[in-house]
């Protein structure tokens, strides 16, 4: 670990080095200044509490922008990673373990978010009632040791484990994405980013709410999650457009066949891309199609151009060890995946830890998983087990093998939504009399194998 | 928020359509149920059906290619369309390609 020297620790950083006249966003046809933004954040943060933790639950990428940066300017940490749908266990943590936890949500996350709101009382901000006019008096710089925001992982024992950002390595990691994806004013004209990843997943959070605070990069504030959503999302920004985005949205942008206007780049992560659809993004949309490999506890490590680049290059500043990445204002940290560092400073990626699965963007442990699943009454065993393609096929699910005499496997669904991310809910739960455990106690995977084989499958009636 | 059922008007209820739909539905998301057991009013996402944002996406691609109709997020009656097999068969049979 590198300790944060006692100079550092003084340092600030201001929230934004732009220009006031200069663009922050596209929302709804108009371009919102920098100046603007500012005036917004200043009057939203005169609304907050004195002290506490901010959930940004805001579904507009604008209102989640000045959300954020107001709860920064009042050295609120951000939590990161409460999602619409599925924020119920996330506002339950918040509201148990960070003191003072409020949320700031703007028209549609309400919307979309009643019931569980209404489930879990904190008190709750709108971002879009906060007053935007008069002058705003320039924010003062924020020390670089800061917490800006705290992301989440799920750990082995399943209760979500913190990882605090200290502002001074946000910005490190905004500079150094600027400059290896030529985002720096200096770099041309300024770039807008359409974005298929929410504001609340730390790559998201990275690139679409960093990046426009210390680049000259302007976000899409609006809707851009269905295919029809991205290209009128993009068709709406003047170039160069950057799309930030997955392989699971990549695959279903090409498979749809519409052909986006001009992008100066496509950028992917949260999973590996394929080959093929590197090829084909560069083929069929003339752009460079990069990627960028990261974890929620370092953020984004390295690059590369995947239609012709196997191996990483790690980002400006950092340096990656065989299972970790030594990063601008974190020092070391471990990493899921095996790494291989090669002579020229770029590494090759081996593959993930056996126990980590990937799904939708976020990650677990199998083991964590299992211990949810054994938490539920009436279980006495249970494995979740990830398909020999989870790796490579974006829309992959998780299988369970349950063994709950008297229970069903709906009861035991309901039961597992509550406590799991949608991502990781069993896709087919299986019932079955006994899992194969071997003398040990462990679960050989070809054992399991043999029992897709043999059992008849739980829930519905014959598959297909 | 409204009910599937009590906006969707007669002349947009199809049940060879609804039927149609289900299968789509089942095989495009690989679901271990048979397209018949989907209850019409039921609701596809979260409680129900348990679909989810990855769901939602893969079905937009077979809506799209079967039937040349797109979804959008920013759709005013999207409440209505994602709220049942019923509501997404009313959208559709209002949109698609004659």
């Amino acid at each position: 670990m590198l300790p944060a020297s006692a100079t550092t620790a003084l340092t600030t950083l201001a929230l934004t080095g732009r220009a006031p006249g200069e663009a922050i966003c596209h929302r709804d046809g108009r371009v919102v200044t920098v100046g603007q933004f500012l005036a917004q954040v200043a009057g939203l943060a005169a609304l907050l509490p004195d002290t506490g933790h901010a959930v940004n639950l805001c579904a507009d990428r604008y209102a989640a922008l000045v959300a954020f940066a107001a709860a920064l300017l009042r050295g609120h940490p951000t939590l990161l990673g409460a999602q619409p749908g599925a924020a119920a266990p996330f506002l339950r943590m918040a509201a148990a373990h960070y003191a003072g936890a409020y949320v700031l949500a703007d028209a549609s996350a309400l919307e979309l978010m009643r019931p569980e709101l209404a489930e879990v009382p904190l008190p709750l901000l709108r971002v879009d009632a906060a007053p935007a006019d008069g002058t705003a008096p320039p924010p003062r710089p924020i020390p670089e040791g800061r917490i800006a925001a705290i992301a989440f992982t799920s750990g082995s024992t399943g209760t979500p484990t913190a990882h605090a950002k200290p502002w001074g390595a946000l910005v490190a990691g905004a500079a150094a994405a600027a400059e290896r994806f030529g985002l720096r004013a200096e770099d041309g004209p300024p770039t807008g980013i359409v974005a298929t990843v929410p504001a609340q997943h730390m790559y998201g959070f990275e690139t679409t709410l960093m990046l426009p605070l210390r680049a000259a990069v302007a976000i899409h504030a609006g809707a851009s999650f269905f295919p029809s959503d991205v290209h009128q999302a993009l068709a709406a920004i003047p170039p160069r457009r950057l799309l930030v985005t997955t392989p699971l949205h990549l695959r279903v942008l090409l498979a749809e066949g519409r052909r986006p206007p001009p992008l100066a780049g496509v950028i992917s992560a949260t999973a590996p891309l394929s080959r093929e659809m590197a090829e084909a993004v560069e083929r069929d949309w003339a752009a460079p199609m990069l990627e960028i490999y990261g974890a929620t506890e370092a953020g984004s490590v390295a690059s590369r151009r995947s239609a012709t680049e196997e191996s990483w290059l790690p980002y400006p500043g950092t340096r990656v060890l065989p299972g970790a990445a030594v990063v601008p204002g974190l020092g070391e940290v471990p990493l899921g995946d095996a790494l291989e560092p090669l002579a020229d400073g770029r590494f090759r990626l081996l593959g993930r830890l056996a126990d980590m699965v990937k799904l939708g963007g976020k990650r677990a442990s199998l083991a964590a998983l299992n211990h949810a699943l054994l938490g539920i009454p009436g279980v006495e065993d249970g494995a979740f087990v990830a398909p020999a393609d989870v790796e490579s096929n974006p829309a992959a699910r998780l299988t369970a093998y349950v063994v709950a005499p008297g229970c069903t496997a709906a009861e035991i669904l309901g039961l597992l939504r509550g406590r799991l991310d949608p991502a990781f809910l069993p896709r087919r739960l299986a019932l079955v009399a006994a899992l194969p455990r071997d003398p040990l106690g462990k679960l050989p995977l070809r054992a399991l194998a043999a029992l897709d084989r043999d059992q008849e499958l739980g829930a519905g009636p014959a598959a297909p | 928020m409204t009910t599937g059922n009590a906006t969707t008007s007669a002349a947009e209820f199809d049940p060879a359509l609804e039927a149609d739909l289900a299968r789509l539905i089942v095989g495009a998301l690989s679901l271990e149920i048979a397209a018949e057991d989907i209850a019409p009013e039921a609701p596809l996402f979260g409680e129900g059906l348990g679909l989810d944002s990855i769901d939602a996406l893969e079905l937009s691609l077979a809506i799209s290619k079967a039937y040349g109709v797109q979804l959008r997020s920013d759709d005013e009656r999207n409440h209505r369309i994602f709220a049942s097999l019923r509501g997404l068969a009313a959208h559709v049979a209002r949109h698609r390609a004659r």
